[in-house]
């Protein structure tokens, strides 16, 4: 097991290296000017520009500024932001923030979506399962971003949760309940939005997965030996269908990632989304790749996790490799 | 194909999603006749008019054929304030087929079903128009994803070992960049200039680069299992090129695959669009999108007061839901234990 | 039963339909009456003084006497601040931030635009030397005195040396060279320009830093130096000087200030300023989500455009907020031409050359000038909240050409003028005298949903006329990018924020050698004179103006630049929005002002009945 884990954890280095490639030259062949700000400030004199474009490597060929980014990342250095700050720092401000809205977001969708997915398979084809299937479409065809604009006006004109943000200005004074309280209400609306997105693809996997396993010999053999219904989907059907959604959870992890720009950026929540989002808008190339090997190291984190559970859980798994 | 389709007519959402979609096609299709207005009128003292109101009953109390009134902006210095009022001084009835166009008034007088814009564009119109761009991105990027990725798939899972290895990390390094940034990157490495059909051309392809890994790497999972069986084998001792094997024999067998992804993956290009145009990088204007309709009435404003300003919304909403519908029962006629995740 | 409910369902629908079909039609009234007061005009009462009490030199407000505590919860559009450096700002949050942190020697009478002591008690000018003596007894908020060492300190080693964000040495050179600076004692320096330069004094508004809390860093060379003081430095370490320091930042949240009690301003009743206890910024992404908040309540003034100035003028009677209006803003807004001549490495015109001769041609300018129709622009786009520009100088400048009246919207002189630059108009068609059809680019940002309005308007008035216009917005730094870098741009519409004080701020737009030259952008040292007649003008009014020292000296100078450009048209002024803002009526001692604004004064500012 122990050899299985390094051996996956060797192959992520030729993954990061590809995307590291990929982004990099596509972020750097694009005519966006990092520095497009500064230059329409009537009072930024050449000098300026001149010390901004040497301390960002922009007067060098871009094979040359690949290579002392990498350099540096390998060394630990993630390096500055156009604006001069700590490519390190911010991202240690937004990572737990978005870790925060992921992980609430993939409990919920797995809470309800899990039995849901069960239900509509054992219900198969019938009023509730098709009932099931167009109210969690409805979800998912909203484009987000709308959808919170939606819900932004909804909270101010009821005034039952803050428009945006993650804490009250006041944060700090709160009792710790307070505080709980304060957060929670900020989340309600960006966990709502993702949610919806997030559900119907969740329920629509878990229900194949259970019709399938609900098809396949054993069960028609468990069925047969007289157990009851109830026995047979939570003791045999139900963890042989979990089984493939827990390799889903690092994919999930990144398309989160990934749809939750838009869903941040309307809610202004502090998140990882955002950054990376007016980054990429600003072509602020340490900044994006910081966060683009980032997202890309937890997705492979997350796939790693999802498969040693995924051991655990399965011996069969086990043996095989 | 017919059998299909009296399955698909069978069920009563895919029924409706179906029809709705070949409505909405056949509305776009003809929008130069449907729409009121030709795609380059504007109105320029009628920015941000409301819906025109149109009367059955005239002031007598009397039913009479449709008309309506045309509007006169007035500005209020002390309020700030625009607001349009009804010129009663005269009717205009609605006419059906005049001048070229399903319905209409007078050449003097105006009709916006659904409002205007800022530029004084009847916004009805500009749905129609807009209708083709965002209902036929989708399409065209399939068109660009599958050969890509079925090609790419078919060689990388039919030849195995090395090759399938490399061409696999390199997919799974592009599926591993989330989407949306990838597209945003892209979208705006776009030269400023060109002409709106390229614009539109090149965002089709771009929505084509982030979604053909995915999709080969599934492709490659169906060919692995299909070159083992005999006649992929037999077909090899007789001596026919790979080429041929992959074209010929191996790719076909993945057709129903095929159709249930390109079903379930044109809502996800119309939103890919959408989400694009909110953040100014998709179709430009003067050319209308759906997305970039919705763009202007993401201020709190027009939410409030030019509600008809949602109307693309509306419109995504509706179309992305029949897909979505439309391609679950495709799903189920074809392969009702589908594993795979799309 | 299942029919029943279908012909049912379907009773209704068809019931719904032939409502909405049939209506009547009845005369709607759609007049307003309600009465709002007018737009305030509030005058403060007269400048603040200096006071001397127990050896220690305050600065007195004038305006009455408020309550103590409570807090003033304000916005942030964009990312918030990147740095508290105040020093090394390169954009307008963290530079406002951190100016409410540090003090400079002078700043600008909100009200009249001149130049006044702030941390410097008096400024005595001879010719070229600026006497300049401190207040005796002031403190940092770590209680260490504030002296002439500080001052020494921040210009000696900090803006002479280029550190941080070198626009003010810039700013500061005569000549390529920079002012004497001597100690003459504790609480006194001597400034010595080389000779006579006018936007000197205005320099000195540059924040005095404390010695010993940034001289650890600045030794250590200019990386480590731009590196000190981000946002997320504790803010119980921070030394500074201003009306408030900092108590709390959040990334993309907020940033929380708290009044600093060390602070030299003081009231009528000689009690310690400000009145505040705490100031909030809150950081939103944009002006949309700005107004949920303000719907909200989570903030207490908001900045209207357009629109929206409507809808909170009808409610504003009924509402907790007063709505002030600050005319014409800062920025202005433009259409501009490219008379790019020149050729580019491997000897490709930027321009192509059939365009150059039209761009080139004053009477094509003038053509495309008259035939914009800036009043439906007001109206459509800025619906009416906002004025037809037509000077360089924005409308609010106390340099403002006011002979210059502008013009109305006129096709027939626009046709006209397009004759006499030799073009023909054939089957609605416009062609350039050698036959080549009248064709060009239009940029301007994506995204931005006024300027996108404006490139269609300006694109249907230019077809009236025959000509064909791509109208492409592109992604905002790929147009600065063309603007700046690879000049293949025909015409963009722009936007830059105006100094209403200084014309000579603009020296990068107007001279020829600016680095925002950009309707004639020559590459970075560029030594061929290719200048035209009226550039060469331009870059002597500059020059001139910049030695000149007093504004009656100086204005007739500014007016004439101005008059150029209106007469050349390399770039045609569109309109300039007027700033209106809201701001709850709890908030006192609001003296709005059309050159600083509503929110000027923030340590003058109280509530009342605010605390908690």
């Amino acid at each position: 097991m122990l050899k299985y884990i390094t051996k996956r954890i060797l192959q992520v280095i030729p993954l990061l290296i590809i995307v590291s490639l990929i982004s990099f030259f596509i972020i750097r062949l694009s005519p966006v000017d990092p520095l497009a700000e500064l230059r329409l400030n009537p009072s930024i004199s050449q000098e300026t520009l001149d010390k901004e474009i040497k301390r960002l490597n922009l007067d060098k060929p871009i094979y040359i500024q690949y290579i002392s980014w990498a350099k540096s990342f390998i060394k630990g250095d993630l390096g500055y932001t156009s604006a001069g700050e700590k490519v390190s720092v911010k991202l240690k401000e937004r990572i737990p923030n978005t870790l925060l809205l992921t992980a609430i977001v993939i409990f919920m969708t797995w809470i309800v979506g899990i039995p849901l997915g069960i239900l509509a398979a054992i219900n198969k084809e019938t009023a509730f399962d098709r009932m099931l299937t167009v109210i969690s479409s409805i979800g998912m065809a909203i484009p987000s971003f709308f959808f919170a604009i939606l819900l932004l006006i909804f909270a101010v004109k009821t005034g039952w949760f803050p428009v945006g943000g993650l804490t009250s200005y006041n944060f700090n004074e709160m009792s710790l309940i307070g505080k709980i309280i304060d957060i929670s209400k900020h989340l309600v609306l960006p966990v709502i939005v993702l949610f919806t997105i997030s559900l119907s693809g969740l329920q629509r996997q878990m229900r194949a997965n259970m019709l399938e396993v609900l098809d396949s010999d054993y069960i028609k053999f468990a069925r047969a030996k007289g157990l009851s219904e109830s026995k047979v989907i939570f003791k045999h059907a139900l963890r042989n269908a979990i089984n493939p959604m827990i390799t889903l959870l690092g994919f999930e992890f990144a398309g989160l990632l990934s749809g939750a720009a838009l869903t941040e950026y309307v809610f202004q929540y502090p998140g990882l989304g955002r950054l990376i989002l007016e980054a990429v808008m600003k072509s602020d190339i340490n900044l994006v790749m910081a966060s683009l090997m980032m997202g890309t190291i937890m997705l492979v984190l997350g796939n790693l996790i999802a498969d040693i559970l995924l051991m655990i859980a399965d011996p069969r798994i086990r043996g095989a490799k | 194909m017919r059998e299909m389709l009296t399955k698909i007519l069978q069920d009563k959402f895919a029924k409706i999603a179906f029809i709705t979609l070949v409505l909405l096609y056949t509305i776009i299709l003809f929008a130069n006749f449907i729409a009121p207005y030709s795609n380059t009128y504007s109105n320029r003292d009628m920015s941000y008019a409301p819906p025109s109101k149109i009367y059955t009953i005239d002031e007598n109390g009397k039913l009479t054929r449709p008309y309506t009134y045309n509007y006169v902006r007035e500005y209020e210095p002390s309020l700030m304030q625009t607001v349009f009022k009804q010129d009663r001084t005269k009717k205009y009835y609605i006419k059906l087929f005049t001048n070229g166009h399903l319905f209409g008034t007078e050449k003097s007088g105006q009709l916006y079903l659904l409002g205007t814009d800022i530029n004084g564009r009847d916004v009805f119109s500009r749905l129609l128009y807009g209708g083709r761009i965002s209902m036929t991105v989708g399409f065209l990027a399939l068109l660009v994803v599958f050969p890509i990725g079925l090609l790419y798939g078919g060689i990388s899972g039919y030849f195995g070992g090395i090759v399938d290895t490399l061409m696999m990390r390199f997919a799974e390094a592009v599926m591993a960049i989330p989407s949306f940034y990838l597209l945003i990157i892209l979208a705006a490495i776009l030269p400023g200039g060109m002409t709106s059909v390229q614009r539109f051309a090149l965002i089709v392809v771009i929505l084509a680069l982030i979604g053909w890994a995915g999709f080969a790497r599934v492709v490659r999972g169906m060919v692995l299992s299909i070159k083992n069986e005999d006649f992929v084998l037999a077909e090899k001792t007789i001596g026919a090129s790979n080429l041929r094997i992959i074209l010929k024999h191996i790719l076909p067998q993945t057709t129903s695959y095929v159709i249930i992804a390109m079903t379930l993956s044109v809502p996800s290009y119309i939103l890919a669009e959408s989400g694009l145009s909110f953040l100014g990088l998709g179709i430009q204007q003067p050319d209308a999108s759906w997305g970039n309709m919705l763009k202007e009435a993401q201020e709190f404003t027009n939410i409030l007061y030019r509600p008809w300003l949602l109307t693309p919304g509306l419109l995504i909403f509706i179309a992305v839901l029949s897909f979505n519908l439309l391609g679950d029962t495709i799903r189920d006629i074809l392969d009702p234990k589908s594993q795979k995740r799309i | 039963m299942k029919r029943v409910l279908v012909i049912l369902a379907v009773l209704i629908f068809l019931g719904i339909v032939l409502k909405a079909c049939v209506r009547k039609d009845m005369p709607e009234d759609v007049s307003i009456d309600i009465k709002t007061p007018d737009l305030k005009e509030i005058v403060y009462p007269t400048d603040e003084k200096n006071v001397t009490i127990n050896g220690i030199d305050y600065l007195q407000s004038q305006a009455p006497v408020g309550k103590f505590g409570g807090e003033l919860v304000i916005s942030t559009i964009g990312e918030g601040p990147k740095t508290f450096n105040p020093c090394n700002t390169k954009d307008a949050t963290s530079s406002s931030m951190a100016g409410l942190m540090y003090d400079g020697l002078v700043t600008t009478n909100p009200r009249t635009g001149e130049v006044m002591p702030l941390l410097a008690k008096d400024i005595e000018i001879n010719s070229n030397d600026y006497i300049i003596r401190l207040r005796h007894g002031i403190k940092w908020t770590d209680n260490k005195p504030i002296t002439a060492d500080d001052v020494m300190y921040t210009y000696n080693e900090i803006v002479f040396k280029g550190y941080g964000n070198p626009s003010t040495m810039d700013a500061m050179k005569v000549d390529g060279k920079l002012p004497e600076l001597v100690k003459l004692d504790d609480f006194t320096v001597k400034f010595t320009t080389p000779r006579a330069f006018a936007p000197f004094l205005r320099q000195l508004s540059y924040p005095i830093v404390p010695k010993h809390y940034f001289k650890p860093y600045s030794d250590r060379g200019e990386s480590v130096f731009n590196a000190f003081l981000t946002p997320d430095t504790n803010p119980e370490e921070i030394v500074s000087s201003g009306a408030f320091k900092l108590k709390e930042y959040v990334a993309a949240q907020r940033v929380v200030f708290e009044r600093n009690p060390n602070y030299y301003k003081i009231n009528l009743k000689d009690e310690k300023l400000p009145y505040l206890n705490k100031l909030v910024y809150l950081i939103v992404g944009d002006t949309n989500n700005e107004i949920l908040k303000f719907e909200a309540k989570e903030i207490d003034a908001l900045s209207l455009r357009g629109s929206n100035v409507a809808m909170y003028k009808i409610k504003e009677p009924n509402s907790d907020y007063v709505i002030y209006n600050l005319g014409p803003d800062t920025g202005t807004l433009f259409l501009v031409i490219n008379l790019n001549n020149r050729r580019d490495k491997n000897c490709k015109p930027y321009v192509d050359p059939k365009k150059q001769r039209w761009f080139g041609n004053r009477d094509f300018r003038a053509a495309v000038d008259w035939a914009i129709d800036r009043e439906s622009m007001v109206k459509n786009i800025a619906s009416g909240v906002a004025e037809p520009l037509f000077t360089a100088e924005s409308l609010n400048s106390i340099y403002l050409n006011k002979y210059i009246k502008g013009h109305p919207y006129d096709i027939n002189v626009t046709k006209e003028s397009l004759e006499k630059a030799g073009f023909k108009l054939k089957d609605g068609i416009l062609y350039d005298s050698c036959g080549n059809r009248v064709e060009f680019d239009l940029y301007t940002n994506a995204g931005n949903l006024e300027r996108e309005a404006l490139g269609v308007m300006i694109k249907q008035d230019l077809e009236e006329l025959g000509m064909k216009v791509n109208f492409k917005p592109v992604e905002f730094n790929s147009l600065v990018n063309k603007l700046t870098n690879t000049h293949d741009w025909d015409m963009a519409i722009m936007g830059l924020t105006g100094s209403p004080l200084e014309p000579h701020d603009g020296k990068n737009v107007w001279t020829s050698s600016g680095s925002l030259h950009m309707f004639n952008q020559r590459p970075a040292n560029y030594n061929i004179d290719d200048r035209l007649d009226w550039e060469k003008e331009l870059d002597e009014i500059f020059a001139e103006g910049a030695v000149k020292l007093n504004f009656e000296e100086r204005k007739p100078i500014y007016d004439r630049y101005q008059t150029i450009i209106y007469n050349q048209k390399p770039i045609i002024y569109l309109y300039s929005p007027i700033r209106i803002t809201a701001i709850r009526k709890k908030i006192k001692n609001i003296f709005p002002t059309s050159l600083s604004g509503l929110l000027y004064n923030l340590d003058e500012i109280y509530i009342d009945g605010g605390e908690k």
